[in-house]
This record gives C-alpha cells, sequence and structure tokens, in this order.
C-alpha cells in the first residue's frame, strides 16, 4: 500500500501509467458521449412542462454536478501537498482549478439559459445560484493566488489552504436547496419510490451523459497534469528523452 | 424503447418551434467547453516540445563552441 503511493507520487510513473490509460479514456468517452448525446437530443420524450428544454438537463446537471466534485479534489490534493509534500499531488491541484472554473462556469451559464426559459429569468440572488457563483470565484481565486506567488513552494502551499478552507462552500452548495426555500428545485433525478417517479427514458440517458462528462473530465485533468509533469521536470533525463525522440519539429 | 421524438429535421432543429435558441445554445457552450478542454492541453504541450527541441539544439551548439575554443593553443 505504503510503496503503491510512493510510486504514484512519482510523476514519472504517473506520466507513464496515464499514457496507456489515455486511449481507452479517449474510446470510452466518445462512445458514451456519442450514445449520450443523441439520446437526449433525438429520443428524451419532451416534458409536460418544460417541453423540449428539458434536454438543457442532460448538459447542465452533468457539468454542474462535476463541478461540484472538482473543489473537494482540489481541497484532497492540497491536503496531501501539505502533509506528505508529494509533488504530484500539487501538480493535480494545480491543473484541476481551470478545469473546475469552467466546469463552474458552464453550469452557471447553462443554468441562466434554462432559467430564462423556466422561471422567466437568467439571474436570481437565489441561494443554490449564489454559492455556485462565489465557487466560480474561488476558482478563479485560486488561479490568480498561484499566479501572483513567485515561489512555486509557497504556492502551493497558499493555493492548498485556500482550496482547503475554500471547500467549506460546496456542502453549501449542495444542501442549498434543501437548507432554504430557493427558486433552484432540489435534485430529483433517480427516485423509484416517489409519488411521481421518473421514468428510465429520462433518467437512464441522464446517467450516461454524466458518466460520460466524468470520463471527459478526468481526461482533460490528465491532460494537464501531464503537461504539468513535463514542465516542471523539464530537467531530468527521461523528459530529454522524450523530448528527443518525439517526431515533431 | 425510447421513441424518436422528431418526425422531420427541420422539426429537430427548430426544437418543435419554441425554445430553439435556449437548447442549441446550451448545447453549441457545451462543444466549445469539451473541444477547448480537450485541444488546450495538445497546444501546450505542442508548445513545450518545440521549446525544449530549441533548448537542446542551443545546448548542443554552445558545447561545441566551447570545445573549439578549448582545443585552440592558448598560448
Amino acid at each position: 500500500m505504503w510503496l503503491w503511493f510512493s510510486k504514484l507520487g512519482s510523476p514519472r510513473w504517473f506520466y507513464e501509467l496515464s499514457s496507456k490509460w489515455l486511449p481507452w479514456l479517449y474510446a470510452l468517452m466518445f462512445v458514451m458521449l456519442g450514445v449520450g448525446l443523441v439520446w437526449a437530443l433525438l429520443f428524451v420524450p419532451a416534458d409536460y412542462q418544460q417541453g423540449q428544454t428539458i434536454r438543457i438537463m442532460y448538459v447542465h446537471v452533468p457539468v454542474a454536478s462535476i463541478s461540484l466534485a472538482c473543489f473537494p479534489l482540489m481541497a484532497i490534493a492540497g491536503t496531501i501537498t501539505l502533509v506528505w509534500k508529494m509533488k504530484l499531488a500539487d501538480m493535480v491541484a494545480k491543473s484541476v482549478a481551470p478545469i473546475g472554473a469552467w466546469f463552474t462556469g458552464l453550469a452557471l451559464a447553462s443554468g441562466a439559459i434554462w432559467g430564462d426559459q423556466i422561471w422567466g429569468t437568467w439571474w436570481a440572488w437565489d441561494a443554490r445560484l449564489t454559492s455556485l457563483l462565489i465557487q466560480f470565484f474561488l476558482f478563479v481565486g485560486v488561479i490568480a493566488l498561484r499566479s501572483a506567488i513567485e515561489s512555486p513552494d509557497a504556492a502551493a502551499k497558499a493555493c492548498a489552504v485556500l482550496a482547503i478552507v475554500g471547500a467549506i462552500n460546496v456542502p453549501i452548495i449542495k444542501y442549498s436547496v434543501e437548507w432554504w426555500n430557493t427558486l433552484h428545485q432540489p435534485a430529483s433525478s433517480i427516485s423509484f419510490d416517489a409519488v411521481a417517479p421518473n421514468p428510465p427514458e429520462i433518467w437512464v440517458p441522464l446517467v450516461i451523459m454524466i458518466l460520460a462528462v466524468y470520463v471527459f473530465f478526468a481526461i482533460s485533468l490528465i491532460l494537464r497534469t501531464r503537461n504539468e509533469i513535463l514542465q516542471r521536470e523539464r530537467r531530468a533525463q527521461w523528459v530529454m528523452d522524450l523530448v528527443a525522440r518525439d517526431q515533431q519539429k | 424503447m425510447p421513441t424518436l421524438q422528431f418526425s422531420s429535421v427541420s422539426e429537430f432543429l427548430t426544437m418543435g418551434g419554441s425554445y430553439t435558441f435556449h437548447i442549441w445554445s446550451v448545447y453549441l457552450l457545451f462543444a466549445i467547453f469539451i473541444s477547448y478542454n480537450l485541444m488546450q492541453p495538445k497546444l501546450v504541450r505542442r508548445q513545450f516540445i518545440r521549446e525544449q527541441k530549441r533548448r537542446a539544439l542551443r545546448d548542443a551548439e554552445l558545447s561545441l563552441q566551447q570545445s573549439k575554443q578549448s582545443e585552440r593553443p592558448t598560448s
């Protein structure tokens, strides 16, 4: 277990392992995205209240729910950086911040477009929307903090602390729809025993889209982390060999 | 079995007539989001390899010059 842990912490080991994973992840993502998108756009029945705009859900829900996973991931990576000083953890923490900002931004944008139709307004200072907007600013803040501190070690520590403190916002976002009376509806995707259970025609494509976007998240995180590894290990012999072997001119 | 919800291509493209813009703009943003986050790291990587190759070339030239200089008799 500890051997595995320290091996995983080696950037080179991660780089080589992820080279083997990436083609499979790409294949999985394209298949699932293809199936999910075709199903969501062509086969999901129109909702009796929302009509065709139910199709927005198949982008909004996966993106929004995974945006909530980004911050805890950054906080965990930050904790590992602070406690064990593992280099790879800080590379992951640095890579996940812009991805988290993208996910949160798209969740807000797609939510606003959807809200314009179902609520009649693009924006409301509702608990769910406001706390998600705060998460967006926290991601931007983490990125800005890292670029503002010159020493990489000091930047890693500062960002780790901000990630851990900022993670308090995640349960607030998650439970905001239950704690406060919000315009945003509570999650209602998969309920088998409720009064009005959602039929599988609605939730099966949603599950496929969530998994597809998760795989996409993994790929984009791996790609950015690999670049970070190359950049930081550029003076190591294995990276120089890799550059020399590369056919690109 | 899921059934096809649109009877014609134009009905699909206009999403049944109402809220065409809303639905397609969300899917357009999604497409931009996916393609940007897959392309950007590839461009960064390409840039990195180009820079490192240039650096390796420069270092090689520099060490060649130095070895030539040291070969020359000094006195």
